[in-house]
């Protein structure tokens, strides 16, 4: 079985200096980025931790979205008024009004826009989650996790050298509720 | 489905514009500002009754009013013409786009302006963007005591609170007459029916038609010199003439 | 040497103690203040106000709109000519409210405004309260509002649709978009929050926070989805704002009455809602800092201060915007806009215009261009109330009292307002008791924010002079 050979290390950092060496110091120990993992109670950048960068799927979801909500302002715009049996005349205005229509459209697609914006965190993020979790509640006092997989036979020697970096503490992660 | 080509709004405002289908003429001079139009539309239209509170207040719901006016100081003061005031069934009637329900619509068969009841929802748009403040609005439900509502018109539909109402040129009679002139295989001729206020004014001060029959009474009376439509600088296109001071 | 070091010296405690940016606690004290504020038990004071709001909002809102539902309409005031009355004058009122939020945490985001840290969360706050109390004003507005759902767009057996040439669709599309998005805007920076409430919480709090949270841990990962989604959200959601005033005042503009068609009304209703929303973001910090603990630790007077600035200039961007459009209405002679002008000037509410351009304008440019009366809570709060009775006092004017006066002078007759002002009471009620029930059960300040900002500032020595640097993170 290969996943009982993986263990997982949550080391405990107390400054954001300390963590880059740490990860730095784990790559050259042959633990590959991926996997890696820093928590953090403010958000802190990846070149800041010397990390590669995060691939995010938000602003294409919210591109899609935007395209989707255009689309209904469309149907709403050009294609609704032409769905009643009988013309429906106010004033003297075209059927598909000129400046109302770009009001409609506009408005649409940001909602649409932002709604799968909304909706790409949570996709993104697998939110919401309420299974347990490897977490440890001081990051959000300011602390700075790393969480490391590596194989069983090399659990002792990572977890000697991160407690020689400056962990904290460096214990095996446990999926817990938070 | 109804394509674009089926509604060349050009052209319905170059129709509009030349008098509608449906139109009337009213003389000032000699308006007698005696209010049995105002009643007889009551009674025609369903028209609630507000109690003299809400009239006091403004909310009296005549679909056509008597409006009078004086010059002078008092007591110099002298009374100026009558006017009768009611929908103008205006060819590019400000009240129709504002609606968000389609309420209010115009008729592209009779040219007039709708008033869809039970679409209504109340946000009184329609009746702050009208330049004649024709629109009357149902604050209340208001009573009917007996016997009045025995005296309904059935082919009316009374409306409840919540609901904006309006002059609507007699629809029903327009609608009565025509049948009956399919019926009997003819056209609707000139002065079969009119409308109430028309039918019952002693001085023949109202006069309703086809506008768009050059023969017909109506369309020889807007003719005449003199006559003008009510604030024509704003392009609503109005169908009712007014004569006064000739 | 020994004395210039000690006036460095001194020199870094008077910026520590002016900037709260360079006055850094450990992030678990802080943690522990907001969590104070926010679960320190409520005091008999609280529960008075809180009380009595209830029996207000209870009363003025929901009682007094159901007797209205049940009469009609004709328990208010308005009549003809006066259709639209107190609830549009609410509405625009609420909404303007709302902009504030918006304001200050999306355009002060995007210029890297680092004086709105502590305070951005309490303006979004107002700005979705602000929403939900016009929302409620624009539903008590209408006549059958039992149907108001066929102004929503939906496929229906009868294949009726909403009418897309009026304005007021437009309201729906746009009060829709940007009640769900300031809502979201304001959900997406509290998760981190929530998240550490959730880790210092327990009982009934902690199941709450759980859920809030949504199992956000602070990975690189959900931090990469969450500050893009912001970036997007703090940049798209300024159009919105800026569309759904415009849109508000096109409710006017677009009408065919004297005084209503004005092609400025789009940014000067903008410039308004802006005006109404800072004064009323004064009065909330006044209030949050005054009664919540801890709270002078996180609202100081540089904050009161940068309000200030935005407000008097506010001020003069809406004196500006107002005589623009009066100059154009009077210049133009159009008897029926000269006799509104008349009216609205000598009319029975004369009072009201004046006290307006005195609320708006002269008490602004009085009070606001002295730094230390801006620094002063209580000052900058009153001056807030002030700007917002004028605000409003300039939406009854441009509604009810413009609608007093029409192209046919027949029917010309003032508004009195009758179950409105128990409903309007009511929405403010409601406003403030939301305001105070979240100010209980979610964290007021955003914490990680405040951090993230104390670390990218600091002071630095340029010859003799200390100063203030701040370097972007991002």
């Amino acid at each position: 079985m290969a996943e009982s050979n993986v263990v997982d290390i949550l080391a405990v950092f107390p400054d954001l200096e300390p963590t880059a060496n740490a990860i730095e110091h784990l790559r050259s120990l042959g633990v590959h980025d991926e996997c890696m993992n820093i928590i953090s109670g403010v958000p802190v950048t990846e070149p800041m931790l010397g990390r590669p960068h995060q691939w995010t799927n938000v602003p294409r979801i919210a591109m899609g979205g935007a395209i989707l909500g255009f689309l209904g302002g469309a149907f709403l715009s050009f294609v609704v008024p032409y769905l009643y049996p009988y013309p429906i005349q106010v004033s003297s205005q075209y059927p598909v009004p000129g400046p109302p229509t770009v009001v409609v459209l506009f408005e649409l697609t940001m909602l649409g826009m932002l709604l799968s914006t909304f909706l790409g965190v949570f996709l993104d993020s697998y939110f919401p989650n309420y299974r347990p979790m490897k977490y440890v509640p001081e990051v959000s006092d300011g602390k700075y996790a790393i969480l490391v997989e590596c194989p069983h036979v090399e659990e002792k020697k990572i977890t000697d050298a991160l407690k020689k970096l400056g962990a904290e503490s460096v214990r095996p992660a446990e999926a817990q509720h938070l | 489905m109804a394509t674009l080509n089926d509604l060349k709004i050009s052209e319905i405002k170059l129709s509009e514009s030349e008098g509608g289908k449906w139109g009337m003429v009213i003389d000032q001079d000699i308006c007698t500002g005696c209010q049995a139009c105002v009643a007889a539309c009551a009674m025609e239209n369903n028209i609630s009754f507000v109690g003299e509170v809400d009239a006091g207040y403004g909310r009296s719901m005549h679909w056509i009013r008597i409006e009078r006016f004086w010059e002078g100081e008092y007591p110099e003061v002298k009374m100026t013409p009558n006017q009768p005031m009611m929908c103008q069934q205006c060819g590019a009637a400000p009240c129709e786009p504002v609606c968000p329900a389609f309420a209010t619509v115009h008729s592209l068969a009779e040219k007039v302006n709708l008033q869809v009841y039970n679409r209504c929802v109340g946000t009184r748009y329609c009746a702050n963007n009208c330049p004649y403040q024709v629109r009357s609005f149902n604050w209340r439900d208001y009573e009917r005591p007996e016997p009045l509502p025995n005296q309904l018109n059935p082919d009316v539909t009374v409306r409840r609170r919540g609901i904006m109402e309006k002059c609507t040129f007699c629809i029903q009679r327009i609608h009565h007459a025509q049948d009956q002139a399919k019926a009997e295989g003819r056209e609707v001729m000139d002065g079969e029916f009119t409308t109430a206020c028309a039918q019952v004014c002693p001085a023949n001060a109202i006069t309703f038609g086809r506008m768009d029959d050059p023969q017909s009474l109506v369309s020889q009376l807007a003719k005449r010199r003199g006559g003008m439509k009510m604030h024509e600088d704003l392009g609503t296109l109005p169908v009712v003439t007014y004569f006064k001071g000739g | 040497m020994a004395d210039h070091n000690h006036h460095a010296e001194h020199a870094e405690a008077h910026f520590r103690e002016k900037h709260l940016m360079l006055d850094p606690l450990p992030r678990g004290q802080m943690n522990d203040m907001v969590m104070e504020a926010m679960t320190e038990k409520p005091t008999w004071k609280f529960w008075l106000i809180f009380g009595i709001l209830a029996a207000i909002t209870a009363y003025g809102l929901f009682y007094s709109w159901g007797v209205m539902i049940a009469e009609g309409l004709g328990v208010a005031g308005v009549n003809r000519p006066s259709y639209w009355g107190i609830f549009l004058v609410n509405t625009v009122f609420w909404i303007g409210i709302s902009h504030a939020g918006t304001f200050i945490s999306a355009i002060l985001r995007v210029f890297k405004a680092e004086f709105r840290r502590p305070f951005t969360r309490a303006a979004e706050l107002m700005t979705t309260f602000g929403l939900v109390q016009a929302g409620f004003s624009i539903f008590m507005h209408m006549g059958r509002v039992w149907l108001s759902y066929w102004l929503m767009p939906y496929p229906n057996q009868r294949m009726l649709w909403p009418n897309f040439h009026s304005p007021l669709s437009w309201d729906l599309l746009a009060i829709t978009t940007y009640l769900l998005s300031s809502t979201m805007y304001l959900f997406l920076p509290l998760i981190p929050d929530v998240a550490m409430a959730r880790d210092r919480s327990t009982g009934w709090r902690k199941s709450f926070y759980k859920v809030l949270a949504l199992g956000f841990r602070g990975t690189e990962g959900e931090w990469a989805h969450l500050r893009n989604a912001m970036n997007i959200f703090a940049f798209a959601i300024i159009p919105v704002m800026f569309s759904v005033h415009t849109i508000v005042s096109w409710d006017f503009a677009v009408a065919t009455r004297p005084g209503w068609s004005s092609t400025i009304f789009g940014p000067y209703f903008i410039v308004g809602a802006l005006h109404s929303g800072m004064g009323a973001a004064a009065i909330v910090l006044a209030v949050i800092q005054g009664t919540m603990k801890h709270m002078k630790y996180f609202v100081r007077a540089e904050h009161f201060d940068a309000i200030g600035k935005l407000m008097l200039i506010i001020s003069m961007a809406w004196a500006y915007f107002f005589f623009n459009d009066y100059m154009v209405q009077w210049y133009g002679g159009d008897s029926w806009t000269d006799q509104l002008l008349h009216f609205h000037e000598y009319g029975p509410l004369g009072w009201m215009w004046f006290a307006m351009l005195i609320c708006n304008v002269a008490v602004p440019w009085l009070i606001l261009w002295n730094a230390r009366w801006r620094a002063t809570p209580w000052l900058i709060a009153t001056v807030g109330i002030i700007i917002n009775v004028g605000m409003w006092f300039e939406r009854y004017i441009i509604i009810p009292v413009s609608l007093a006066i029409n192209r046919m002078p027949f029917t010309w007759r003032l508004y009195e307002p009758g179950i409105e002002i128990p409903l309007g009471i009511g929405t403010l009620a409601f406003f403030i008791l939301l305001y105070m029930a979240a100010s209980k059960l979610i964290p007021l300040i955003p914490v990680w924010e405040v951090q993230e900002g104390q670390m990218a500032h600091e002071l630095k020595k340029f010859g003799r002079e200390t100063v203030v640097t701040v370097s972007e993170l991002e």
